[in-house]
């Protein structure tokens, strides 16, 4: 970092020239109220010098006698130029900037200013992202922006973000938007500091994104980060520092109960013993009355975690030179124990006029990632029995003599300590990212510009997991030589992007006649090499009383199961483009685009793909007609557009069906073989292409206080890439283009500044968005999904059909509990109760069926509930999602509100169906949503099981739920739950030290603030949190709730200053 | 604008040198060509392993077809029958549902059995193409093993399922789906690459890879051809649904027989097989000793952590002990008649059918429903089971009694039952090996006619391979299997009401912990014995000995088949494959 200064420093040093002949200008700013203003920038046009303000707003500054012409800049308000011609003292009241039409808004390879837009672009600008107090730029703007739909899957530290842009197409395949970040495509952006970021700005429609033809279809964000506007020296220091703790719990069993409820289980089961080998005699249950509870949600979860933050960025320069430098610095302790995340950011942009004509761009971007602790659960998962939450809600609460105290687990109950359970899947994880970007802008002649890129982006990932003795995998998957003991896997990923970008923009303005035309044009040319490698190794066979730091660090006391250097086919893409915008008089406005693509993905013959796409707006507010309506309409625009864009998300090397050698430990006197993929080879694969049809709005009234935009589109997905099932012919799956989906919706959003006096501003803002898919067609087929979250006790759960949306979960439907009146009799000679003839039987799915076993429909009408009696029972898709914001100043104190909801949309909340059943197993605890008093009983007092109608009845008069006795795991919509919610994401109070104050201490601002994160949740969800998806490995399983990493609440203090 | 044109020019430039053709083609890394792989013994070796791996798969051998193939019959019957509609039940009972919830899974044996022979068919091909296996004993041996692996695959796949789409070259997008193909299709390919493999193989012991039982051999592939020529030639439902022989004169019984009898008098004439002690056989398998040379021809050859022998088959283990890690066992248990279809002096009934199960590490009687397969035990492998999932024991695919007994039964038909009699004096001298007398009355019954010494050889392969899950099979090539059932259900009634030849058995057994402290003695269990002795025996516990329970929703006997079983003689073919066969598959044969 040191050495980036030095060599900063010499270039700026080095740009300072000699100082011709100069005269002295004085000067006062203030705002329109006459407040003087502080810290304004004021330079000398077509020179690097410059001065600030005062705190009296005076400024002073010595100007070559040449020079006519100073540029004022401040923050918040509309840049000024001031004609000194003559002057030697002026006054200068600067504008506010409270319009925003003249913002400049981020688009493919350019930019447009927000007025002359005719696509759907929407802007999230730095203040809205550093507003929340997290670490990823991503889960700031969740509930921001309309049409963009942001889910944090779960509350672990560095946890995946879902981000669908109107609500993606693809059945099987991926529906993440393309993310560009300063012209580069990158994975993912969760490694930015939000505080380097300047605008985030989503291009939803396909008149914006068919610039990016490719990959365009599920939307692109493009991050733009910070670099020195004026070219004056500020440094800027943030800092916040907070403290997490678990946001919600649930509750279990008391003691008692629990060893009450084994009682009655293993009476049921008909295996009393069962019981009393490990809780004694039921007589003495009373003895469990008084015995202190784990809180195991509290020891593994409840500690206090803290966050702490900090940016420093340093930017400045001069009239031909602007940089900025910043460092960021993320640490957390995690609420769950032996989690935690650092993360270290560095960014450096620079840009130099070397020449008139030619100037340099480069930027350099560096972040290093560690994430320690291994989650409650995980996408790779080798067994959803090591999925980590259960242990800490249904291990029981007591120390149960043979359970809690054996090193071996009886495989009824098949549970470890809730610690066990964390060391023994723990991980560590360190992810390198770096991206090197240099670019030359050369203006050939008068508005011809050409501008050639050159970057490389490098992403490396070392996962090192460990699998400890209670683990699955180490009692499964070693040779047997090495069951039971831990082992290792280091995962090493290494991707490489190499891209080059060649631009030629030419604004035709000076060859049109008639100042009303402004015609201009971009052509382009784009390369880009992905090139990716794993590295795995596998470790097993370590001393069984290693740790994860002992395994990571004496891998050799293991025995290497294999080391699979594994190289994918590189992905490469080369793409021509072009755009031509239109506009006559600032009134009609027309855009076209084109891009050609092709990919190594696809076969010679389908390997380019066309995306045209046309786009119009006509600003009805500059019309005579309207000329009555300016006093309060600042702005009207319609716009209207139409467009392809593409999308070959789809992993490379699917052309040809070659030979994969893999390791195994199935085969006796073998440890590699020779297979092809077990996805078929399809050589006629072609694009994936989404027609965006999109009608928008953008209202700006009464001085563009209240501005709003509405967008009405629809997108089809034509040839949809789907991972189509062809198990049966040799292999499992085979990608094909096939089918179509289909999304329409409606997306508004508003922003009112309702009062902006001297000391005292309000304003709101809000955004919605309706989203509805189908599934037009799917070739006849019907697409099942498995989460998977029971092994195989469930069997499929999600279901695919044409003309029903994507995302529908599939299940039983409850029908509550057998009541007594079900059965006719009970036959006491073979213990079991007889049904009433007209009632199902569903003991095939819920096992011995008796009075108070749970019930299902039976919806076919055969008198047995089995496989076939199964419906959609829910689905997992928003009605409408969206958020809104009240931001306040009251003299120097700042207030503001983010809100964001989901309205709709269910969750498969199989957790709940794990924490109230038995399934096959013995002595597990479950949530007191099955206490007594809730679930239904058969146990007499004394300790026996009742089979008595009438009695049974009476037991239960109160009681509301069936028992929990069951041979499995059933899905009923019981566990379908309504997932709506309105979340009060972040709420802040600020003082701003007045700059008398501040300036005393040699700073330009000086900004405290508390902050509250997540502080109050609305929903009826009985989880923990709406907000989740945990079964993420295809996207046909979206919504399931089970062992989700719990949410956290955050407090924190901050500080902003400025020099 | 002269500047200009130098850009375009430039930029033209480029755009040509970055268009070149092979800017976009991307080779596959990480990676072999065929020519490479199949040319080279050691990788193409690898390709073989390939063919296992699936085999090992979740549901496929391992944990569906190996446990639900076979049953019910005369001698092998589901443990859960009597809950006539759980859908392992089903499985057994003919009365499959195409949407059974234990196999209609995409992962299932049906898939993976076509995923095996996939990766044979791609092997073959580069073997055929690069390997020079003519030249070449190594890659000779290979092709010859990928080739009855292949036959194994597709044996399985008929007993299972009937007629099934033959797919013996890789797969193209012309063939990505396929219907059903008339069994004799395949039949008559199997053979002819069945003969192929044992010209390139060598016998047991006859090269370094055919010293282990895991390997395959020319006897196995002599033994396997010998065993899909019985079936090509016998009985079982067709495509159009009824039962009857193959309508080809290539697959005449008289053709089938011969083969069968030349394979099989090859093999023995060999002397590279032997029978051991009945005992020692499965001593053998359990002890994973892996020889060959004995009488095990071919084993899958799950590794130790992988597959599900006695975790399904085997002799139950209700807790964890000194041998195993894993409770499991018992999932299949023998028809509780077997027990009483043995002489009292045959050797094979304490070793085939085990009246206990083990609780905390002591024998503990089960009850007359549910004794074992005591061919398959956890307390004879070397080594304690830690997996929760696996024992890892191979499974048995074939051993030297059957061929033995293959070649008594086609010599009976094609050169009368003088000539066959030594091959079944053969196995019955083994069963009993302290009282030849027996063996010479029962030759002289068995040998009086023709069809006498059928009968002999159907009781005898019944006695022989209980727990094996070969009897289906046989029974439907013999067009014995709705006699069989039929016949089995009255024995079991008589039983359990103890009547008919079952009149006189105790009604109770008697039992006692030896001092060895985990060994059970069992009085009752022999025609013969009675509850008055049993009474004065001084044991220490006794216990009904009966097969209905309590909870019974059906009686045993009825339990066994709820519908004809020749009209359901195989599975459907599952839900999901016929829904992802593009319409080209269905069960009209079995009028589902």
């Amino acid at each position: 970092m040191k050495k980036v200064l030095l060599v900063v420093t010499f270039l700026c040093s080095f740009l300072f020239a000699a100082i011709a002949q100069t005269k002295q200008i004085t000067g006062n700013v203030r705002d329109k109220s006459g407040e003087a203003l502080i810290g304004v920038s004021v330079t000398v046009k077509g020179t690097k010098q410059g001065a600030s303000t005062d705190i009296n707003g005076n400024f002073k500054l010595s100007v070559p006698t040449s020079s006519q012409v100073l540029v004022l800049n401040y923050v918040g308000f509309k840049t000024k130029e001031v004609n000194i011609a003559g002057q030697t003292n002026v006054k200068v009241t600067l504008d506010e900037d409270v319009t925003s039409l003249d913002e400049v808004v981020v688009i493919g390879y350019g930019t447009v200013k927000k007025k002359d837009l005719t696509g759907a672009v929407a802007q999230v600008s730095a203040d809205v992202i550093t507003a929340a107090p997290v670490s990823s730029a991503v889960e700031a703007i969740t509930g921001r922006i309309p049409g963009v739909q942001i889910s944090t899957t779960e509350g672990s530290p560095d946890a995946e973000m879902t981000v669908r842009v109107r609500g993606g197409g693809s059945i099987t395949g991926s529906n993440a938007p393309l993310y560009i970040v300063d012209g580069f495509p990158v994975n993912s952006i969760s490694d930015i500091a939000p505080s380097d970021i300047e605008s985030i700005d989503v291009l939803k429609d396909a008149s914006s994104t068919a610039i990016y033809g490719s990959r365009g279809a599920n939307g692109v964000i493009m991050v733009t980060t910070k670099n020195s506007k004026s070219g004056t020296t500020s440094i800027g220091f943030t800092s916040f520092t907070g403290i997490k703790e678990l946001a919600n719990r649930l509750d279990v069993l008391t003691p008692q109960d629990y060893a009450y409820w084994q009682y009655e289980r293993a009476l049921l089961d008909g295996e009393v013993k069962d019981y009393t080998k490990y809780f004694g005699n039921f007589q003495d249950i009373d003895m469990y009355s008084n015995v202190r509870a784990n809180d195991w949600q509290d020891i593994v979860f409840g500690r206090t975690g803290s966050t702490y933050n900090q940016n420093l960025n340093i930017s400045g320069g001069s009239e031909k030179t602007k940089f900025s430098l910043s460092h960021s610095f993320v640490k957390e302790k995690a609420i769950m124990l032996y989690s935690g995340f650092e993360r270290q950011n560095l960014n450096f942009k620079f840009n130099h006029k070397l020449y008139n004509k030619l100037t340099l761009d480069f930027g350099a971007r560096y972040s290093n990632t560690k994430t320690e602790g291994g989650g409650a659960n995980e996408q790779r998962e080798i067994s959803s029995a090591d999925s980590r939450l259960k242990f800490a809600m249904i291990y029981p609460s007591i120390p149960v003599n043979g359970l809690t105290n054996s090193t071996e687990t009886d495989p009824d109950f098949s549970l470890f300590s809730p610690l066990v359970a964390l060391t023994d899947n723990d991980q560590y994880i360190h992810r390198k990212t770096y991206n090197l970007n240099g670019a030359l802008n050369w203006d050939i002649i008068k508005d011809l510009r050409f501008r050639t890129e050159i970057g490389y982006d490098g992403y490396r990932n070392d996962q090192d997991r460990f699998y400890g003795q209670s683990t699955y995998y180490v009692q499964n998957v070693p040779a047997a030589a090495n069951q039971g003991d831990p082992a290792i896997i280091f995962t090493n990923t290494n991707r490489n992007s190499f891209r080059n970008t060649n631009t030629l923009n030419y604004d035709f303005g000076k060859l049109l006649a008639s100042k009303d035309h402004s015609l201009t044009a971009l052509l382009g040319q784009e390369y880009i090499k992905t090139e990716e490698g794993i590295l795995t190794t596998t470790v097993h066979g370590l001393p069984s009383t290693f740790t994860f730091t002992n395994a990571r660090s004496l891998s050799t006391q293991g025995q290497a199961n294999s080391i699979d250097n594994n190289f994918s086919v590189d992905d490469i893409l080369l793409s021509y483009f072009g755009r031509v915008n239109y506009n006559f008089k600032g009134k009609y406005l027309l855009t076209g685009t084109f891009r050609a693509d092709g990919s190594s993905k696809f076969k010679d013959g389908n390997r380019w793909g066309y995306f045209p796409s046309a786009s119009a707006a006509w600003r009805l507010s500059d019309e005579a007609f309207m000329e009555d309506a300016k006093t309060w309409l600042s702005d009207l625009k319609i716009r209207a557009s139409y467009g392809k864009a593409g999308n070959n998300g789809i992993p490379s090397g699917q052309m040809v069906q070659s030979f994969l050698n893999s390791t195994t430990t199935w085969v006796n006197g073998a440890n590699n073989f020779w297979a092809p993929s077990k996805t078929m080879a399809n050589p006629d694969l072609k694009w994936e292409t989404t027609t965006t049809k999109n009608l928008g709005l953008d209202i700006s009234l009464f001085k563009t206080r209240l501005n709003a935009t509405f967008d009405f589109y629809t997108n089809n997905t034509n040839d949809l890439l789907i991972e189509y099932p062809v198990s049966g012919t040799g292999y499992d799956f085979q990608y094909r283009n096939l089918g179509e989906t289909k999304n329409r919706g409606i997306e508004f959003s508003a922003n009112w500044n309702a009062l902006k006096k001297k000391n005292f501003e309000l304003a709101f803002s809000a955004n919605i968005a309706f989203n509805k898919n189908e599934v037009v067609s799917l070739g006849g087929l019907d697409v099942r999904g498995t989460s998977g979250w029971a092994s195989s006790e469930v069997g499929y759960d999600y279901l695919v059909q044409e003309g029903a949306s994507i995302g529908r979960i599939y299940g039983y439907v409850s029908d509550g509990r057998y009541e007594v009146a079900d059965f006719s009799s009970y036959d006491a000679g073979k213990a079991r109760w007889i049904l009433n003839s007209d009632v199902a039987n569903a003991s095939t799915v819920v096992g011995t069926v008796r009075p108070g076993t749970m019930k299902l429909k039976d919806l076919n009408g055969d008198g047995i509930v089995d496989a076939t009696d199964r419906a959609v029972i829910g689905n997992t898709n928003p009605k409408h999602t969206g958020g809104f914001s009240v931001n306040s100043k009251i003299y120097n104190f700042d207030v503001a509100a983010y809100f964001n909801w989901s309205f709709g949309n269910d969750i498969y909340n199989a957790n709940k169906i794990e924490y109230t059943s038995t399934s096959k197993y013995s002595s597990r605890n479950m949530i007191s949503t099955m206490a007594t008093g809730q679930r239904w009983t058969n146990l007499r007092p004394d300790g026996t099981i009742s089979n008595d109608g009438a009695e049974l009845t009476s037991m239960n008069a109160n009681t509301t739920l069936w028992s929990p006795y069951m041979s499995r795991y059933v899905l009923s919509d019981w566990a379908v739950e309504d997932g709506s919610f309105l979340r009060l994401g972040t709420v802040t109070l600020g003082y701003t030290v007045p700059v008398s104050l501040a300036s005393k201490l040699k700073m330009k601002t000086l900004r405290v603030y508390a902050s509250g994160y997540n502080l109050l949740l609305l929903t009826n969800y009985s989880g923990f949190d709406p907000e989740v998806s945990t079964r993420r490995r295809t996207n046909l399983t979206p919504g399931v709730d089970y062992s989700a990493y719990p949410k956290s609440k955050m407090y924190v203090f901050g500080l902003n200053v400025s020099f | 604008m002269r500047k200009i044109i130098n850009i375009c020019l430039v930029l033209a430039g480029l755009t040509v040198v970055s268009s070149c053709k092979d800017v976009l083609d991307a080779p596959t890394q990480s990676s072999l060509d065929e020519s490479v792989i199949f040319s080279t013994p050691a990788l193409a070796e690898g390709s073989i392993a390939g063919i296992i791996q699936s085999f090992g798969e979740t549901n496929s051998y391992r944990g569906r077809y190996l446990v639900f193939y076979g049953i019910n019959t005369d001698t092998e019957v589901y443990n859960g029958l009597k809950t006539t509609d759980s859908e392992q039940s089903r499985l057994s009972n003919y009365n499959t549902n195409v949407a059974n919830t234990q196999m209609n899974t995409d992962n299932n044996a049906w898939a993976k059995f076509y995923e095996g022979i996939e990766r044979a068919n791609l092997a073959i091909r580069g073997l055929r193409t690069y390997g020079n296996v003519q030249n070449n004993a190594q890659l000779g041996q290979i092709l010859g093993e990928i080739l009855t692996l292949r036959a194994v695959i597709y044996s399985d796949l008929i007993k299972g399922w009937g007629d099934v789409p033959a797919r013996f070259e890789p797969i193209t997008s012309e063939t990505t789906y396929l219907p059903r193909s008339d069994r004799d299709v395949i039949y008559k390919q199997l053979l002819a690459d069945l003969e192929e493999a044992a010209t390139l193989l060598p016998w047991p012991n006859g090269s370094a890879a055919t010293q282990s039982v895991e390997r395959v051999n020319k006897a196995f592939a002599k033994g396997l051809r010998a065993r899909l020529a019985l079936a090509a030639g016998g009985y079982s439902q067709r495509l159009d649904g009824t039962v009857r022989l193959s309508t080809d004169p290539e697959l005449s019984r008289d053709k089938m027989y011969t083969i069968a009898k030349n394979e099989c008098l090859d093999i023995i004439n060999s002397g590279t097989l032997k029978l051991q002690g009945f005992e020692e056989v499965f001593k053998t398998l359990n002890a994973e000793t892996g020889r060959a040379g004995l009488e095990s021809m071919w084993e899958i050859p799950f590794s130790e952590g992988r597959g599900r022998v006695i975790f399904d088959l085997g002799v139950r283990h209700t807790t964890t002990d000194k041998y195993t890690g894993q409770n499991r066992g018992g999932t299949n248990v023998p028809n509780p008649i077997m027990l009483y279809e043995y002489d009292k002096d045959d050797v094979r009934r304490d070793v085939s059918i085990v009246p206990y199960e083990w609780t905390g590490g002591v024998q503990v009687p089960s009850s007359l429903g549910r004794m074992y397969f005591g061919k398959y035990r956890y307390e004879w492998m070397k080594r304690v089971v830690t997996s929760t999932n696996d024992d890892g024991l191979n499974w048995l695919y074939m051993r030297y009694a059957d061929v033995v007994l293959m070649a008594a039964e086609a010599i009976n038909e094609l050169d009368g039952p003088a000539a066959a009699a030594p091959y079944l004096q053969m196995i019955r001298t083994r069963a009993f090996p302290k009282n030849p007398e027996k063996v010479t009355s029962y030759m002289a019954q068995a040998t009086a006619s023709k069809t006498s010494f059928f009968n002999a050889i159907v009781d005898e392969r019944a006695l022989e391979f209980t727990g094996e899950m070969l009897r289906k099979a046989d029974l439907i090539r013999w067009n014995l299997l709705g006699t069989k059932l039929a016949e089995a259900k009255t024995k079991l009634q008589q039983l359990e009401t103890r009547q008919g030849k079952y009149a006189n058995l105790p009604s109770k057994i008697y039992y006692k912990t030896l001092d060895d402290k985990e060994t059970v003695q069992i009085y009752g269990l022999n025609f013969g014995d009675t509850d008055a002795i049993g009474n004065s025996l001084g044991y220490t516990a006794n216990k009904t000995w009966t097969m209905s329970a309590s909870s019974d929703k059906a009686t045993y006997w009825d339990a066994l088949y709820t519908r004809d079983p020749n009209l359901q003689q195989f599975w459907p073919i599952w839900q999901v494959f016929i829904d992802s066969s593009n319409g080209t598959l269905d069960n009209s044969n079995l009028k589902l």
